[in-house]
């Protein structure tokens, strides 16, 4: 019996159910804690909650909702607004950055000094504070009726309105399908076929492809048109309130500002760090062939920073749809408020909390999990040595 | 690809040429002239200048004062100058600068299809060609990363024979290879050299000066100290500086 004790795997053995199991008695102890509190109080727990309807409304929706509906309803509403304001947050947030770090890398001594005060302020002011400085400017602008206008663009303290086309949601979003293919399709084309054909011959493929979707998207539109309207409907004045157009509310507004450019402000410093990381070897190796810097840039700077940033990059992602968490500070409908209004409302914290995390692990991990995937397809072969 | 201002002009013309670093004088009033199919070896201590001065004919640095024509072409602002001069210009440095996302094939053809626009059934026909030459054909499809020192060398020289220049720079080619793969790359380098390449080599191989140099020039202190045949140079040098260099380097 004490000569097994010695064995060392025997040891290791019995530490690892000893680990397990206090763990598991720990959790047991408090679900058990938990329901028993939760039985004083006379709440039910449970997830039987999904399906009573709430009784109140949300103030941004890309779904249709009304206060009979479900929380489990809710709960997608929740995720799928932050999942829209995360994605507009990153996309303008990556552009933001990109912009102030190639300004940082930039030879231009102006550009690198505004790119540097630009990252020197954001960066080191709280991202909540932010929030609340966007908010204030934009519920300070001029009512509907004194708005700022440009090209049929009104900017006024009730949202930014802008001009939209007058057709069905279902249509809409088909047409920004075709859209965003328009973009993806040559880029993804030009990867496959990179040296597969002659420069000349792979964009006029690329064009194709670009003008191909583009043309959907317009059939789709003019499709999808509402009948008896102009295709597009301007905002305009009628009484004390603006009709037509696409309204942005001030709320969605301002998270996504404060996203881009607190986002962009790290994002400048990952795309900064990244060029730096390519050495100057490659680039004059590159000057040295002929080829212009243009596409020293396309296809030598940029293929290779791009692999420098993206792991950091993914990090800072995952951070930046955490702060879409934010919404609550202004009282936009995301993720996180509705799960807090549901505590309020329900009463149901744990099941409500654990559908939280549950939802942004799932929304995190699917994010590291493509970046992950892109990080391998594209990594340098073999062990790197940069001269 | 022959040039069409070629006859009487020297491949490389470099007068007075002036280069500073902010108030460090790098190079003072070189004057070099290459004719076509003439090899030169650039020797001398380090920050003597003799990258610098290679470095300024292809434009990876800019001089501040005389003029430099390659093959007839003024090196001047002019960009479209610049282009055409580092199309006919290939260059191979201490450090290979492969570009490590692109296969050796790929190494070899980008260039030749986006400068030259080559089709490429033809860039691939030139770089196996090339790459068959410096004796690495069955490495075409790996990485750099996965090749040794001394083949990253030889596929960098394929890369830039693949834009068919007529002069070649080396910048110290050997300097950064381990010793058993010096020998494998300075015999592509001799190869080279006896098909009539104009080549400009920065190197210390004494061996490699001696077999195929036309010139041996001996660099101090920015200025072309001395400018010999290789015989001349090893021998019976006029200048104490180049003596003494020269017993250094081949002392031991």
């Amino acid at each position: 019996m004490v000569s097994l004790l010695r064995n060392q795997k025997v040891r290791n053995a019995l530490l690892q159910v000893l680990y397990v199991g206090s763990i598991a008695a720990m959790v047991l102890a408090g679900i058990v804690i938990a329901r028993r509190n939760l039985a004083d109080q006379g709440i039910t727990s449970g997830f039987d909650f999904l399906f009573k309807s709430t009784g109140w409304d949300v103030n941004f929706s890309l779904l249709p909702a009304t206060a009979n509906d479900p929380y489990w309803w809710y709960f997608l509403i929740g995720i799928i607004n932050t999942l829209f304001l995360g994605s507009v947050g990153l996309i303008l947030a990556t552009i933001v950055g990109t912009i102030v770090g190639l300004a940082r890398t930039s030879s231009n001594d102006l550009a690198r000094l505004l790119g540097r005060t630009y990252v020197d302020i954001f960066r080191n002011i709280p991202l909540i504070l932010q929030v609340f400085f966007w908010y204030a400017i934009i519920t300070h602008l001029p009512t509907p009726r004194s708005a700022h206008e440009a090209w049929g663009f009104l900017l006024t303290s009730r949202g930014l309105y802008i001009p939209f086309p007058n057709v069905g949601s279902a249509a809409f979003a088909a047409a920004t399908v075709a859209v965003i293919a328009a973009i993806v399709l040559p880029a993804w084309l030009g990867r496959t076929s990179l040296l597969a054909q002659p420069i000349g011959q792979r964009r006029t493929i690329q064009f194709a492809a670009a003008a191909a979707a583009l043309a959907c998207a317009t059939i789709i539109l003019a499709l999808g048109r509402l009948p008896d309207t102009p295709l597009l409907d301007f905002p305009a004045l009628q009484g004390l309130n603006l009709r037509g157009g696409l309204r942005i509310p001030p709320e969605f507004a301002t998270l996504a500002i404060a996203i881009a450019i607190y986002g962009g402000s790290y994002i400048a410093e990952i795309v900064r760090g990244g060029f730096k990381s390519v050495g100057t070897g490659q680039v004059e190796a590159a000057l040295s062939l002929g080829l212009s810097p243009w596409r020293v840039f396309t296809l030598v700077r940029l293929p290779l920073a791009l692999r420098a940033m993206l792991p950091i990059l993914a990090n800072q992602y995952v951070w930046l749809m955490k702060a879409t968490t934010m919404g609550i500070a202004v009282g936009f409908t995301d993720f996180f408020m509705i799960v807090a209004l549901t505590i309020n409302h329900s009463g149901q914290t744990l099941e409500a909390i654990g559908i939280l995390m549950a939802g942004f692990l799932a929304i995190n991990l699917s994010l590291a999990a493509v970046f992950n995937r892109i990080n391998k397809a594209i990594a340098l072969k073999g062990n790197q040595l940069r001269g | 690809m022959i040039s069409t201002n070629s006859t009487g002009e020297p491949a490389l013309r470099i007068e007075n040429l002036d280069k500073y670093y902010g108030t460090f004088q790098a190079l003072r009033g070189i004057n070099l002239s290459v004719q076509r199919g003439e090899k030169i070896v650039v020797c001398g201590p380090s920050g003597s200048g003799k990258s610098t001065m290679i470095r300024c004919i292809n434009r990876l640095e800019q001089h501040n004062g005389g003029r430099i024509a390659v093959l007839g072409t003024e090196l001047n602002d002019d960009v479209g100058n610049i282009d055409e001069i580092r199309r006919e210009v290939g260059m191979v440095f201490q450090h290979f600068n492969l570009f490590p996302h692109m296969t050796v094939l790929e190494n070899c053809m980008i260039s030749p299809m986006i400068v030259r626009k080559q089709p490429r059934a033809q860039a691939e026909a030139t770089a196996r060609h090339y790459l068959e030459k410096v004796r690495i054909p069955e490495q075409a499809m790996k990485y750099p990363s996965q090749l040794s020192g001394g083949q990253q060398q030889r596929v960098a020289i394929a890369r830039a024979l693949c834009m068919q220049p007529q002069i070649m720079l080396f910048d110290e080619p050997t300097s950064a290879l381990d010793p058993e793969m010096v020998s494998e790359v300075l015999d592509v380098m001799v190869t080279l050299a006896s098909e009539g390449m104009t080549m400009i080599c920065v190197t210390h191989e004494m061996g490699f000066a001696r077999r195929v140099a036309d010139r041996v020039l001996f660099m101090d202190g920015g200025e072309i100290l001395e400018e010999a045949p290789p015989d001349e140079f090893f021998t019976s040098s006029r200048n104490e500086r180049t003596r003494q260099f020269v017993s250094q380097v081949l002392g031991h």
